[in-house]
């Protein structure tokens, strides 16, 4: 493209080309996020379970920290190593939605190791996770992560519903719905 | 009645800078040669000249070892875009 001058009709073509290539660009890896965290929530639940069920002792409890601590350093190197040439306005406010949710998720997990009994853990976390899921949706105008996120925060109520051991089963089940296939979706969004 | 237009902005490859960078939060070098098709040395020099006049910021950094230099609007080079439209509208 050279410095030239336009006639007007050329400026409007030339603003409308320049701003739908824009939107074809959907940033790489948009989905992988999710499924860090999905599949990183799957196997920490499925492990706590299995120890908890093994051995019947509650102290298994304390591998919920593997999530923060392989996660949290996992999703820095990730973002770092990304290639974002273009960020768009819509993933500058998915990340600052996740910045406050992940503040949220750390500082309530932290209190639990205070007061074991302030709250429902599981309950809260599920809330918070998928009312970011649920949001993420709506400014992505993604429809079916939209809608997952609803359903996950409806459901997040099962789990004050769901007696002993079996709610962490019902909490392994929430990140298949909530992240890994939404992230799947996005990641695939992205390849067409 | 015709408005002029911004001649800075009423240029092929500025007008295309600024068309990509209004709907970016923000954009690098290489993102914005690529979309414009354009040679490094006369983004440079468009670049600059956009940057002069305060219609975009420039960042230079580095990304890794790689040099890496990004470039978002500013408030001052959106009004400028807006009114742009808004003077093109008058020829139509």
């Amino acid at each position: 493209m050279e410095e030239k001058k336009l006639t007007q009709q050329e400026s409007l073509e030339l603003i409308s080309k320049m701003i739908k290539e824009t939107h074809t660009n959907i940033e790489k890896g948009g989905g992988n996020i999710f499924l860090l965290w999905g599949y990183l929530w799957l196997v920490v639940a499925l492990v706590v379970y299995t120890a908890i069920l093994q051995t019947g002792d509650y102290r298994a409890q304390w591998l919920w920290f593997a999530m923060p601590i392989i996660g949290y350093p996992s999703m820095y190197f990730m973002l770092k190593r990304q290639e974002k040439m273009a960020v768009t306005f819509v993933s500058k406010t998915i990340s600052k939605i996740w910045i406050v949710m992940g503040t949220c998720a750390l500082l309530l997990s932290l209190f639990i190791l205070i007061n074991p009994a302030a709250f429902p853990i599981l309950f809260v976390m599920a809330l918070i996770i998928n009312a970011g899921v649920a949001l993420s949706g709506l400014v992505l105008e993604y429809k079916i992560i939209s809608v997952v996120g609803f359903i996950g925060i409806l459901l997040s109520f099962a789990l004050l519903m769901i007696p002993g051991i079996n709610k962490i089963l019902v909490f392994a089940i929430f990140p298949i719905i909530m992240l890994i296939i939404p992230g799947h979706i996005l990641n695939s969004a992205r390849n067409v | 009645m015709f408005k002029e237009l911004d001649p800075l902005l009423h240029s092929q490859l500025r007008l295309a800078i600024m068309s990509l960078l209004i709907s970016l939060a923000q954009a690098d070098f290489v993102f914005l040669k690529e979309k414009t098709n354009s040679t490094s040395g006369n983004l440079s020099v468009q670049l600059d000249k956009l940057s002069e006049a305060g219609y975009i910021k420039i960042e230079k950094g580095y990304k890794g070892k790689k040099p890496r230099t990004t470039c978002q609007i500013t408030p001052l080079g959106r009004k400028a875009f807006e009114n742009y439209l808004e003077a093109l509208k008058t020829y139509f």
